[in-house]
């Protein structure tokens, strides 16, 4: 209980003192905005981002019920996934592509650069479900592929 | 018609909305947060010193690493953010508790420091992201908004932890899984470790896309990081370039000043003439970019001794650059004295270009990229 006590005693004079940082750097304009973006934050993470992937995963565990599908839920999820957090990340470099603030800042062709990057993880997972699929019909002596 | 009931904590049927889940992901989450805040406080640090901490020029290439981590902890929390939110989701659910009692109390006060801890995360990663693009579309300014709420999120992270700390004690190891009886996890559910495995993987996958900027190696396949390192003038990128600095170039009546004991002053061809030395250091952003280079120039010791100033003095970098909050800089003794501290003229072989710095800049060892001024037209010994 003590460790417990000394935690929230220590996160609260932290907290504190980051919110007396925020009070004291920021201008009431700046401060009044703040909140607006931080619940945008929220909004954007628990009602869009996580909501979206519980709702893709219901629908992708439905689906997997069906016959035969077994053989594809692994290689089909992970690469949904692995799109999805790149797709997430690009976002902001596809919308400021060629709006840098000099040359040498978002240099990149990220228009091509994400579509390359998609690709090859969609390629790999074939290339994972394929070989999965040929260790697990080795492994049950399945070999014939009937 | 009637509306469908809106979720509840129980709609979510998923084994892996587990405190085992939330623990082991937890755990990777706060590694991500603590290397963060660590070297986000040391850059913090290295850009605005208080006088009461001594900051060594040496390892030269120690802001490089560390301002490196930085940008990649942060990148990687993002993905691993997301999967500790989800794994939790359903207690955004919970029915708030009623009658009200001192438990209701606890429960709302800890609540609230939920929402002050993700709320803070979840902002702090998307601007800290969207500022290594040199992108500003919000209303308040950066470099304060993002260290105060990074003293925010410590503390409802430590909040939190001592709210869970019994949770995480019996989570800490690995705990019985239950497994749903009409999905068997061999053929379609999700386990805890094939779970693991995939944030592991996704990441990795970000870290190892976005690394580029920072490790060159990589840069080829930095498709999610907004700096390549060999991309610029002299195969260097640049953040403020001459034109945005309002520097247009120089004249010949152009002189460079020391003001020391002695008061000196070179045109630029006496410059070229005084011994030259040579520095590999980096140019480290605090954007997390960075980049080794080859830089020739006078040391700065050498500049302070015919003015007759000692090695370990205080200096004052003066440049040619209108407005802008790094018009002066400040070298500490220990930057001042290290013998790879530059007035460097020369740049990977040729002479600096304008956006580097022309006709002089400072370059030294374990400095934010923001302090290597540029356009240097006068040094001023301050103690």
């Amino acid at each position: 209980m003590k460790t417990r006590i000394g935690l929230a005693v220590a996160g609260v004079g932290v907290g504190l003192w980051g919110l007396w940082l925020l009070l004291s750097a920021l201008e009431l304009p700046a401060l009044i905005r703040l909140p607006i973006w931080l619940g945008g934050a929220v909004v954007a993470d628990d009602f869009f981002l996580v909501p979206l992937t519980v709702g893709v995963g219901w629908l992708f565990v439905r689906w997997s019920a069906g016959p035969d599908r077994h053989r594809t839920v692994g290689a089909v999820r992970t690469t949904l996934l692995y799109v999805g957090i790149t797709s997430l990340i690009a976002v902001p470099l596809l919308l400021r592509q060629g709006k840098g603030t000099n040359s040498t800042v978002l240099a990149r062709d990220y228009l091509r650069d994400w579509l390359l990057l998609e690709a090859t993880i969609i390629v790999t997972g074939i290339a994972g479900y394929f070989f999965t699929l040929r260790r697990s019909r080795a492994s049950s002596g399945d070999i014939g592929g009937r | 018609m009637k509306l469908p009931a809106p979720p509840t904590e129980k709609s979510f049927p998923s084994p892996l909305h587990h405190p085992r889940v939330a623990t082991v992901i937890g755990r990777w989450l706060a590694v991500a947060v603590t290397i963060c805040f660590l070297t986000g406080l040391y850059s913090h640090f290295a850009q605005d010193t208080p006088s009461w901490l001594p900051i060594p020029s040496r390892p030269a290439s120690l802001y490089r690493v560390t301002q490196g981590l930085h940008v990649l902890s942060g990148t990687v929390a993002v993905p691993l953010l997301l999967a500790k939110l989800w794994t939790v989701y359903p207690k955004l659910f919970a029915k708030p508790p009623w009658p009200p009692s001192r438990k209701a109390l606890a429960t709302m006060l800890e609540r609230a420091s939920i929402l002050v801890l993700v709320s803070a995360m979840a902002l702090e990663l998307f601007i800290g992201f969207i500022n290594t693009l040199q992108w500003y579309p919000w209303p308040f300014p950066f470099r304060q908004t993002h260290y105060a709420l990074a003293w925010i999120i410590v503390g409802a992270l430590l909040v939190h932890l001592a709210v869970k700390l019994p949770l995480i004690r019996a989570n800490w190891r690995r705990t019985a899984e239950k497994v749903p009886d009409s999905l068997p996890p061999a053929i379609t559910g999700l386990t805890r470790r094939g779970l693991f495995r995939t944030v592991a993987g996704a990441a990795t996958l970000v870290g190892i896309t976005s690394v580029g900027q920072s490790v060159p190696a990589f840069g080829p396949v930095a498709v999610l990081a907004p700096r390549k390192p060999n991309i610029g003038p002299q195969g260097l990128p640049v953040n403020r370039t001459a034109e945005a600095a309002g520097v247009t170039g120089i004249d010949e009546n152009w002189r460079f000043m020391i003001t020391g004991p002695q008061q000196l002053s070179y045109a630029l061809d006496e410059l070229r003439a005084l011994p030259q030395s040579r520095s590999e250091l980096p140019i480290a952003c605090v954007e997390g970019w960075s980049q080794g280079a080859r830089w020739e120039g006078i040391r700065i010791r050498d500049l302070l001794e015919l003015s007759g100033a000692p090695a370990h003095s205080r200096v004052r970098v003066v440049s040619m650059e209108k407005g802008g909050f790094y018009a002066t800089s400040e070298l500490p003794p220990d930057f001042a004295a290290d013998p790879l501290t530059l007035l460097a003229l020369r740049l990977n072989g040729g002479e600096l270009a304008l956006d580097h710095g022309f006709p002089a800049r400072v370059i030294a060892p374990n400095r934010p990229g923001v302090l290597q001024s540029k356009w240097v037209h006068r040094l001023e010994v301050i103690s």
